[in-house]
């Protein structure tokens, strides 16, 4: 009797040491170097133990929105995938910048397509206090891809219909072509027409709105065509038919990409809800309804939270 | 024997376990104590202008996590352990003291116009937008609203509050947070005095000095030969003849008043701004060197750390 207390008192120290132990295992084991490959390989296989972190324009509360701190920043803060807006200047020339005219985020005024690259590049951005104290340039999306090469993902928006050409050829010249994640809200078709073989060559994310009516039809002409890997799905409600699409993406083995910047995009399961009511309500209920990757204005924030769940391994 | 060692083992486990339980709640104590005397070392601090602690100003409350002079910007601001919180006041059609800064409300609410043509009731039907001009759940604030938030947790400046000086006083004085604000103006002596002067030795007020100014130095003067001497200047160090006066600044410390000099943007600080430190926070050493011990900054918490690595500030 002796004995077996004695071995119940062992085994409960070197359990309640286990623990311990395991714990700084965890952070003393050497983590694997990110790169924009291994970020490729887990958009196309999503794994269960890890959530993309896609970065709003950057990190637009840390640097000005689409500048080249921003992406900096994205890197720095270890964000897989960063979200970038691309438009064409007066001479043909592709630059990130979200707005049609450079009015809310740089100290000059006008359209970005009546603004010659040598002119838009005298503009400076404003910080998101409206303030013109930045040194940034407006970047070329070439200046953002030398950047990013080999270290992040970059999820390119406002391309579709009208720059994927020409957003392919700085791909090309920068080696970066597996690098860059177009995004778009037409049928295949449409694309199809547009571009022909060139949907082959790129990385194409379709977006699947709710309000699309034939949400079905649409998913199975891209599977059935170029095959994509990952789909963005924005969804107001849970009674929004892309919102019970879910699971046939989840079947396909495909990542689903959330967007959590604004109530109707995610049936209000926003980064400002995780703020205010806590992560577990917005981002976790995002990821218990199959999000493998999510897109945020608090990279930072989210990142951590990820890391506490052990969704960053 | 056996017993023995299983009594050993038993006070070995026990200990080990108490040792944690110990180790947790002794820094939920300081914790505590940390939150209760804090804004005392505050105020203590804002009154010393011979500490080598240097005041980190939070320029709007920290609009990077929240949008610009809103209550969730002074939480944060509470959260990052940030000194003071500089907020901007303006009044409504009815005469309400709310958080502002531009005369309009384009640019920072969902609403349009100026902010003195909207009254509060309507005022608070809108909502405050985030840096990339969408809706946020913040409302705009009231004076009121914001100095119950940061009574007993965080100084605060006020800007744009001259002009209705003896307003924002009554609100101060309603929710006891005299020791806790500064009032600012860009006044001499002789015009506060004749406007506001039964209010000096009440609360804080700080003269602005926008040089180049040639009457600088004697402005300064003025004010420490006062009744009041203020707790701080602040200097806007724009143009080339900014030495004479920075000169001064050692002597205007030792005489019983802090320097405030803005971080945020070049032209207030001879180039050395917030967005130069985020490439190289060493920037920040240049303050120090030059005798200013408030900074006004649009990167709170880069200073901070800066600071703290050096050891001028806690």
């Amino acid at each position: 009797m002796k004995n077996v207390t004695f071995l119940i008192l062992i085994v409960l120290l070197l359990v309640s040491c286990e623990k311990e132990i395991n714990g700084n295992a965890a952070t003393l084991k050497a983590p694997i170097t990110k790169t924009s490959k291994t970020i490729l390989e887990q958009l196309k296989n999503p794994s269960k133990d890890y959530v993309l972190v896609v970065s709003h324009r950057g990190d637009w509360r840390y640097a000005p929105e689409n500048s080249l701190q921003a992406v900096k920043r994205c890197i720095d803060l270890g964000v897989d995938i960063m979200e970038l807006d691309v438009r064409l200047t007066k001479d043909g020339h592709l630059v990130a910048i979200h707005d049609e005219t450079v009015d809310r985020t740089t100290n000059g005024l006008g359209k970005v397509s009546d603004f010659t690259l040598t002119e838009i590049k005298k503009l400076r951005l404003m910080n998101a206090c409206g303030i013109p104290g930045s040194i940034q340039q407006i970047p070329t999306l070439e200046e953002v891809m030398i950047l990013a090469k080999d270290k992040i993902m970059i999820n390119l928006d406002k391309t579709e219909g009208k720059t994927v050409r020409e957003a392919y050829e700085i791909l090309k010249k920068t080696g970066t072509v597996n690098q860059a994640i177009f995004k778009g809200n037409d049928t295949y078709q449409v694309m199809y027409e547009k571009y022909g073989n060139l949907m082959d060559s790129i990385i194409y994310m379709p977006k699947l709105w709710y309000k699309d009516e034939n949400i079905a039809t649409y998913i199975q002409t891209f599977e059935k065509t170029i095959n994509p890997f990952a789909y963005e799905i924005l969804f107001d409600s849970e009674e929004a038919e892309t919102y019970k699409i879910i699971p046939e993406i989840q079947n396909q083995k495909d990542t689903f990409l959330a967007i959590a910047l604004w109530d109707e995009l995610c049936a209000g399961h926003t980064d400002e809800q995780a703020l205010l009511e806590g992560a577990d309500a917005a981002w976790g209920w995002l990821i218990k309804n199959g999000a493998n990757a999510i897109m945020t204005d608090r990279p930072k924030e989210l990142i951590e939270y990820l890391k506490g769940k052990g969704l960053r391994n | 024997m056996k017993f023995y060692i299983i009594f050993l083992l038993f006070i070995i486990s026990f200990f080990s376990c108490k040792e944690s339980v110990k180790e947790k709640s002794k820094n939920l104590n300081t914790e505590a104590s940390k939150l209760v005397s804090s804004i005392q070392i505050k105020i203590e601090n804002l009154k010393d202008s011979k500490s080598k602690e240097i005041i980190v100003v939070a320029h709007r409350g920290d609009w990077r996590s929240a949008p610009e002079n809103s209550l969730q910007a002074i939480q944060n601001s509470i959260d990052l352990d940030v000194d003071m919180v500089e907020i901007d006041i303006r009044e409504t059609k009815d005469g309400h003291l709310v958080l502002m800064h531009d005369d309009t409300i384009n640019r920072t609410t969902t609403g349009k116009g100026y902010l003195k043509e909207w009254t509060l009731d309507s005022l608070k039907t809108i909502r405050l937008i985030d840096g990339l001009g969408v809706a946020t759940q913040h409302k705009i604030p009231t004076l009121q609203e914001a100095l119950e938030l940061a009574k007993g947790k965080i100084l605060i400046n006020l800007d744009k509050s001259y002009q209705i000086f003896d307003k924002c006083f009554e609100v101060i004085k309603r929710t006891g947070t005299e020791d806790q604000v500064i009032i600012k103006g860009v006044k001499r002596l002789a015009e506060v005095e004749k406007e506001f002067g039964q209010y000096l030795d009440k609360v804080h007020f700080m003269p602005i000095i926008i040089l180049p100014n040639p009457d600088a130095k004697e402005i300064v003067d003025e004010y420490l030969a006062s009744k009041t001497p203020p707790v701080a200047f602040e200097f806007v160090l724009k143009g080339d003849a900014v030495k004479e006066i920075m000169q001064e600044f050692k002597n205007i410390r030792a005489a019983g008043s802090s320097i405030w000099v803005n971080s945020l943007w070049p032209h207030f600080n001879e180039g050395h701004d917030d967005e130069k430190a985020v490439l190289d926070p060493n920037i920040y050493q240049w303050y120090i060197d030059n005798s200013i011990d408030m900074i006004q900054t649009d990167r709170p918490k880069l200073l901070l750390d800066f600071l703290r690595s050096k050891g001028y500030h806690k």
